[in-house]
């Protein structure tokens, strides 16, 4: 993944059971209702009722203008943010390099969010690029001995990457038994501390127990040919921070670093 | 025993990064899940016949000359990777999955080449958070294995050629892999956000010997010196 963010409105729709068919509760079935009508949820959401056991669409429009421009957020530093009680949105948006450490620890995911399923394409061509699931863990597994290795990924990609200009990522995730208000990630990217292009994107509301499914669009800007030869000769110094936020409020936050040179 | 030591990291490269490529197509999966998530029906994921086609070993199946090695994997660390496009995405690993990497390397006979089990055992040390030397290490091999590959154009939908990587910065590239320093720093931070000290390693034999080693490390302060502010 490279910079910026544009949501550029992308909608697509799977035949689903309709909610009556779904033994929806009228009262969901009116809330998803009201959602269809927001703007504030980027890409569609699949939702998986806990009444119904079975996968409804709604369509979300993509949220325009998503892209940071940072202006008037003051800059923050890592070790100003770690004396906050709470970190904002706000905050993460005034960080101006890539954090030596996690700023939450994964006990702090209280809202029981789990990434199940990714998936990436070219919007300009639709081909899949890249797409991922992971079961779900059974209750009792042996639990990580490190609790940041599931925070952390590494992609390699290949020169061609950076010759993209829009790509879609579909994320699909779960949730816990209680509601999620203002679900909403900033993930910012940065090539030797240096910020290359904030993300922002809102999940908007979210059902407890439910599984969701959000595309987001990434625009990327085209880079100058010096930064793109430095960022494909020097692997894993183009970093990202993606930040997830609810009510405001860091929940979660995990890592990733990239290569474009095609090989490890 | 430095032939035996690379015969054995190409053996691990081999198990890592030889896998065919696997490419299964978008296959939609409709199932219905329980309020915990848990999957109610049996989804079985079925490889198409193009896929179990790919599945052959690579000489069977004709490859561009300019593709690249894809070291594609069906499972990576708990995930399942379903589709990777190699003209795009060569690789993909998590923290777990280079921890492990890291904890199976086997000791390196030079001191040059500190063995990945100086990653654990620098749990209970206070030197400073060892890198994924074991990943350094694997890199090299690759970057060897990966000297003729070509950039190549990517046509559009619409005919358009997309931009071809300058060859001013795929000939300095190949120069800088000939020369072995290709991201040799940037890749040596690549876990230092995990939390080394607290993994509960089993001790090795050879502890003193790699905490020696580790203490020459200084990988925070070897990233902010190597920098360069474009």
């Amino acid at each position: 993944k490279r910079q910026e963010c544009s949501s550029s409105g992308n909608r697509t729709q799977d035949s689903l059971l309709s909610a009556s068919e779904a033994g929806v509760d009228p009262a969901l079935q009116s809330s998803f209702s009201k959602r269809r009508g927001k703007k504030t949820n980027p890409g569609f959401c699949q939702i998986v009722t806990p009444t119904a056991n079975s996968l409804l669409t709604l369509d979300m429009k993509v949220q325009h203008g998503c892209n940071s421009s940072d202006m008037g957020i003051p800059v923050r530093t890592e070790e100003e943010l770690r004396r906050n009680t709470v970190i904002t949105p706000e905050d993460v948006l005034g960080l101006q390099k890539i954090t030596k450490n996690y700023l939450c620890s994964p006990e702090e995911n209280v809202h029981m969010i789990d990434f199940t399923r990714f998936k990436i394409r070219d919007m300009e061509t639709g081909t899949v690029l890249f797409e991922i699931t992971k079961p779900p863990t059974p209750a009792g597994s042996k639990k990580q001995c490190d609790p940041n290795a599931g925070r952390f990924v590494r992609y390699q990609f290949t020169p061609a990457f950076l010759q993209l200009r829009q790509v879609g990522a579909t994320v699909e995730f779960t949730v816990g038994d209680t509601p999620i208000n203002n679900f909403r990630m900033i993930e910012r990217h940065y090539f030797r501390d240096q910020l290359l292009k904030s993300f922002d994107f809102e999940f908007g509301f979210c059902m407890p127990s439910s599984k969701n499914t959000c595309e987001h669009i990434y625009e990327f800007p085209a880079l100058s040919e010096d930064i793109m030869r430095e960022m494909i000769l020097h692997p894993y110094e183009t970093q990202s921070d993606s930040f997830y936020f609810v009510d405001n409020k860091l929940v979660m936050h995990n890592k990733a670093d990239y290569s474009y040179s095609g090989g490890p | 025993m430095m032939d035996g030591w690379m015969d054995q990291q190409t053996k691990l490269a081999v198990h890592l990064w030889e896998f065919p490529l696997m490419q299964i197509k978008d296959m939609s999966v409709g199932m219905d899940m329980d309020v915990s998530g848990v999957s109610r029906t049996h989804v079985s994921i079925r490889p198409s016949a193009e896929v179990k086609a790919t599945l052959k070993p690579e000489a069977e199946r004709p490859r561009c000359s300019s593709t690249p090695c894809s070291p594609i994997r069906g499972t990576v660390a708990g995930y399942q990777i379903l589709h990777m496009d190699s003209n795009y995405l060569v690789g993909f690993s998590t923290g777990e999955e280079l921890l492990k990497l890291a904890h199976k390397w086997p000791e390196r006979p030079s001191e040059k080449y500190p063995s990945p089990a100086a990653v654990s055992t620098s749990v209970q040390s206070t030197v400073p958070r060892s890198v994924d030397l074991g990943v350094h290490r694997s890199s090299r091999i690759f970057k060897a294995k990966s000297r003729y590959y070509q950039p190549y154009d990517v046509p559009a939908a619409n005919g358009r050629k997309r931009r071809r990587s300058m060859p001013s910065s795929r000939d300095t590239f190949f120069r800088t892999l000939t020369q072995g320093k290709v991201g040799k720093r940037a890749q040596l931070k690549c876990l230092d956000y995990l939390n080394l000290d607290k993994l509960n390693i089993k001790e090795s034999s050879d502890t003193e010997v790699l905490q020696h080693q580790l203490q020459h490390l200084n990988l925070r302060g070897e990233h902010g010196v190597s920098k360069k502010k474009s």
